[in-house]
């Protein structure tokens, strides 16, 4: 056997024995999925069922309204408020996230450090002990169940990692290269987006991907400060499935496949820039 | 003249950028735990509005102290973030080892990696509460059966296993954060040392422990930085799967603050275990950040 | 829904009584009134909100609900209305076991509803919707929980001669606690099929407990609000769940139980006993969701050592805020989701309800559909509701007390502390509580 052959094997092998260990470590999501589109009386069996008997569209029609005497769970109203909140709201914190992080990697000034950590710490604060207080404040302001009032909360958990990803990002990208361009008679505005902004992107997708992600999946708090079709958001509306004495678990999971299903592709998009992004974000710089 | 302008605006700047940052976290954040601050000095009860102007000191500061659920909780969750985060460390490591070597179809295969990050806190805590269910539970039916045990495992109930199963959830959601950030690290990694290294007559395990890990450990400083932020998401999950329980066997802190502040509507009491329990995070947070800076310095990177 | 409809019409040509009082009712002219409402969510409690818009018609005036969750998050965000002062709503979902914790944010009805309308409830549920000799709650319906068994498993030749060499004596439907747990342990065959179950965490295990404690002679307070429980009467209704939990009659999970666990561990066909809301005798014997269906047997909860039956009772319920603006609209509108159409809609459901003509016209509808085993659940159901259903004390500090409680109910099963000692502990516990809020 040749040895490129030897190798070209080897490689192969090596292909399908990792690409086996990920689908076993998706094993209890894509269970989750799979329910999405079995009957609830085949997912919770004993003795249980291996082979799904049949697949269903049922629970997704269910979830629509369609069956008969079923109450439609609004999720067309969840999924638009969702998606509203946690673009929004990224594209909030990035914006604030760049104007921090290139003053951290731009400027010097005195406690550069401090401040940085104590941003950071600001953010480790539990939701369970936030939610009472920012109830109440919000109440206050008249924004308790608006889109409003959560995006507010998702700029300020993301902002802190949002600042970190960007600040590594920009001290990797040399300031000569901005200057040069100052020197050209560019402002410094201008250079930022002419020269810096374009080096940097990567780093604001990545950033923007775990926004997004954190957003789009958060749910104590949203359960907290929602209320109504105006605010509520996809994982609170999870709790729909759930009463005094049941869970229905096979909408539950179908209305998971609607909450997963936009994210994952969002993730396999930006991929290519998500490595990136994170490989010079945090440490170099 | 210009110079002092260009000075003072070269001060001002950084200021500028950065007060959008400050101002949300103030308003957001600071706000917010000055009032469960003072909260936590009254005997404050949800459905009590009037008894917020009572004040009462450090009342129920000193009966943390006293009450031994509180301090076993404490304990249970520096356990459950220490075992939680080594182990989601060395998984994601594996992973990221594992995926770094393969070229082709890899863009797929990190997809698949990251699939848990896309599941919210709240259903990954559904799914594990049916899957490890004893009696109709989908784990314990295979192994009953591929005839590996002829019981009904408990494994939301006995001491041991029910720690277990939440450490389980939670490490299934979250390593993929660890092993897309460390993976990271191994596409920076240049490759001259590596090759250096290998004519040296270094096996690859030695390659491994003095140059690639010294390499990626300040990106898994900052994956446990990162992770240590926002750990408090667990909450969701612990307080699907067992609510604390049985008999306080997965008694964390945050269940044991949800069930006094809401359920028992005693905020001010639950308040005051808030703020032990933010300082706790800080602290965690502050370890693996002067970890992640020394790690920067020995690097030669930052700063 | 028009299957729905057509099933009421021969219902009500077959008596022809039923529509008519209902009908004449008026509820009011509220043109441009607009009614902030709250209610509890749930594919149970949906379809009844299906019917808000003829009241709307009727009245002219229009409904906003304003959210629809479940009880316990309801009962969060009611909290957090009564903290951030922001009661800015008229009706809201109300439950028997929950109400006492709210104060004086829901008016008295014995003010606002005519003693006429109130008449037609169920005495016994009234009662039970009292708080401080205010009525702070409409019952909706009430829910208290039965006996659901395997019938096939009692008419098996086989396990009826078995059993009777075992045990001495003939086995049939139990009448008592302890022949359940008689038979429990003997249909127990781990891990594939359980004697019985029980749910294990939070209120739940508590409400057990408590209607266990009651069934075997004790109480839970004193006169004068001491904790009691930690009496030999406790203690032997503690060791009924113990008991059963040492000799693997039910599954090892049940302390993390609920009762969705419960339901659907019944459903699928491995438990043989299962104590049960009436919400659940529908779902047992839909063939859709159900393993067991057609082969369902239902007996009043037994009795415990003392005689009496065990019936922890709860009834779901509306409300209507102090700070309501227009009170008379609101309670023409929970009159009107609490009336006799309304209330056989949820009947029809299996739901229990809280008027007593819906009792006996639900049970003829089912009789003349030919619904046997819904006749069998009503007809069982009505007598545990007006003879055996009791609450839990109507005391803020219930759910509080609770807390304290089930922890310590879960270490006796679990045998981290003797059942003696779980109980003392959670009584010096429940001491400090109702020390703190001022009962002694």
């Amino acid at each position: 056997m040749s040895r490129a052959l030897k190798n070209r094997l080897r490689a192969t092998a090596l292909w399908f024995a990792t690409f086996l260990l990920m689908i076993v470590i998706s094993v209890p999501g894509l269970w989750v999925v799979l329910s999405g589109f079995r009957p609830n009386r085949e997912i919770l069996a004993k003795p249980p069922v291996w082979i799904p008997e049949k697949l269903t569209l049922n629970n997704f029609a269910k979830i629509f309204g369609f069956g008969q005497d079923q109450v439609a769970i609004p999720v067309l109203e969840y999924f638009r408020n969702s998606l509203v909140i946690a673009t929004t709201s990224t594209l909030i914190a990035l914006i604030i996230g760049m104007a921090g992080g290139y003053a951290f990697a731009r400027f010097r000034f005195r406690f550069k450090n401090t401040w940085f950590l104590g941003l950071m710490l600001f953010r480790t604060v539990p939701g369970i002990a936030l939610s009472l207080p920012v109830f109440m404040l919000w109440s206050r302001l008249g924004i308790i169940d608006t889109k409003l009032g959560l995006i507010i909360v998702y700029v300020s958990l993301n902002v802190p990692f949002t600042i970190w990803l960007i600040d590594g990002f920009f001290r990797q990208i040399p300031g000569s290269l901005s200057e040069a361009a100052q020197v050209d008679g560019c402002t410094r505005w201008q250079a930022f987006w002419r020269i810096e902004f374009p080096l940097a992107r990567s780093g604001i997708a990545a950033a923007g991907v775990f926004a997004f992600l954190t957003s789009w999946n958060e749910f104590a708090l949203a359960s907290q400060l929602t209320r109504s079709t105006d605010s509520k958001t996809l994982p609170v509306g999870l709790m729909d499935f759930t009463a005094q004495f049941t869970i229905d678990w096979a909408g539950m999971s179908a209305m998971a496949f609607i909450i997963i299903v936009p994210a994952l592709i969002l993730t396999f998009i930006v991929q290519k820039h998500l490595i990136a992004g994170l490989t010079f974000g945090g440490v170099k710089g | 003249m210009l110079r002092y302008l260009r000075t003072r605006q070269a001060k001002l700047t950084p200021i500028l950028l950065l007060s959008p940052a400050l101002l949300t976290m103030l308003f957001v954040v600071a706000l917010p735990l000055l009032f469960s601050l003072y909260t936590s000095l009254t005997p404050y009860r949800l459905t009590r509005p009037e008894t917020i102007e009572t004040f009462i000191g450090l009342r129920n500061y000193m009966r943390l102290f006293s009450d031994p659920d509180f301090w076993s909780a404490f304990g249970r969750t520096i356990l459950f973030l220490a075992i939680a985060l080594n182990v989601e460390f060395l998984l994601g490591l594996g992973i990221a080892l594992l995926i770094n070597r393969i070229t082709w179809g890899q863009r797929t295969l990190r997809t698949i990696m990251m699939f848990p990050m896309m599941f919210s806190p709240i259903l990954v805590g559904f799914q594990f509460k049916f899957i490890f269910n004893d009696n109709i539970g989908i784990l314990n039916n295979a192994l009953q059966s591929l005839g590996i045990t002829d019981q009904a495992i408990p494994w939301l109930v006995d001491a041991k296993l029910a720690m277990f199963s939440i450490l389980f959830a939670e490490i299934w959601m979250s390593t993929s954060v660890f092993a897309i950030l460390l993976l990271a690290g191994l596409f920076a990694m240049p490759r001259d040392p590596l090759e250096a290294a290998k004519v040296d007559g270094c096996n690859s395990w030695q390659v491994f422990r003095h140059i690639t890990l010294p390499f990626i450990m300040p990106f898994a400083f900052i994956a446990m930085t990162i992770r240590s932020l926002d750990v408090a998401r667990a909450y969701d999950i612990v307080s699907v799967m067992t609510g604390g329980g049985p008999a306080g066997r997965t008694e964390l802190l945050w269940t044991l603050i949800a069930r006094t502040g809401y359920e028992n509507t005693r905020m001010g009491q639950a308040n005051a275990m808030a703020y032990v329990s933010t300082i706790l995070s800080i602290a965690f947070t502050y370890f693996f950040f002067t970890k992640l800076v020394a790690a920067r310095r020995y690097m030669g990177g930052a700063e | 829904m028009s299957r729905l409809t057509a099933k009421a019409l021969i219902a009500t040509a077959l008596v022809p009584l039923i529509a008519a009082p209902a009908a004449a009712q008026d509820y009011g002219n509220f043109e441009g009134e607009t009614l902030r409402v709250k209610l509890i969510g749930g594919a149970q409690y949906e379809p009844l909100y299906a019917e808000i818009s003829k009241w709307e018609e009727m009245t002219g005036a229009t409904v906003e609900i304003l959210s629809r969750k479940n009880h316990f998050e309801l009962d969060r965000e009611i909290k957090q209305d009564i903290a951030a002062r922001t009661l800015d709503w008229c009706v809201g979902s109300n439950h028997t076991s929950f109400a006492p914790q709210y104060g004086n944010i829901y008016a008295d009805l014995n003010d606002l509803i005519d003693a006429e309308t109130l008449a037609a409830f169920v005495p016994l549920v009234l009662e039970h919707s009292t708080v401080d000799g205010r009525l702070v709650q409409l019952p909706r319906h009430s829910d208290v929980s039965n006996m659901f068994y395997i019938k096939s498993l009692f008419e098996d030749e086989e396990n009826k001669a078995a059993f009777k060499a075992e045990y001495g004596y003939d086995l049939a439907p139990p009448e008592t606690w302890s022949q359940v747990s008689d038979q429990a342990k003997f249909f127990a065959n781990p891990p594939d099929f359980y004697g019985t179950q029980y749910v294990g965490k939070d209120e739940a295990i508590t409400g057990r407990f408590y209607e266990m404690l009651v069934a075997e002679g004790g109480q839970l307070f004193t006169d004068d609000w001491e904790p009691a429980f930690n009496s030999e009467a406790g203690v032997r209704a503690i060791d009924w769940f113990v008991d059963l939990y040492n000799a693997n009659a039910v599954p090892r999970g049940v302390p993390n139980y609920l009762w969705d666990d419960t339901g659907l561990g019944f459903a699928s066909g491995t438990v043989a006993l299962n104590l049960d809301w009436a919400g659940w005798s529908a779902f047992f014997n839909d063939p859709e969701n159900s393993k067991v269906a057609g082969d369902v047997g239902l007996v009043r909860a037994p009795k415990g050592s003392s005689g009496k039956r065990t019936g922890w009772s709860g009834t779901h319920s509306f409300s209507i805020t102090e700070a309501c603006e227009n009170k008379e609209a609101a309670a023409s509108f929970v009159t009107f989701l609490t009336d006799h159409d309304r209330q056989m809609i949820e009947a029809r459901a299996g739901l229990l309800p809280t008027r007593t003509a819906v009792w006996d016209d639900a049970k003829g509808e089912f009789a003349a559909d030919g619904r046997d085993f819904m006749v069998e659940v009503f007809d069982t159901f009505s007598a545990s509701m007006s003879e055996d259903a009791f609450t839990p004390p109507l005391i803020p500090e219930w759910i509080e007390v609770s807390n304290e409680l089930w922890p310590r109910l879960q270490a006796a099963m679990l045998g981290d502390m003797t059942s003696q000692e779980a109980l003392d502990e959670a009584a010096r516990d429940a001491l400090v509580i109702m020390e703190d809020a001022g009962y002694r």
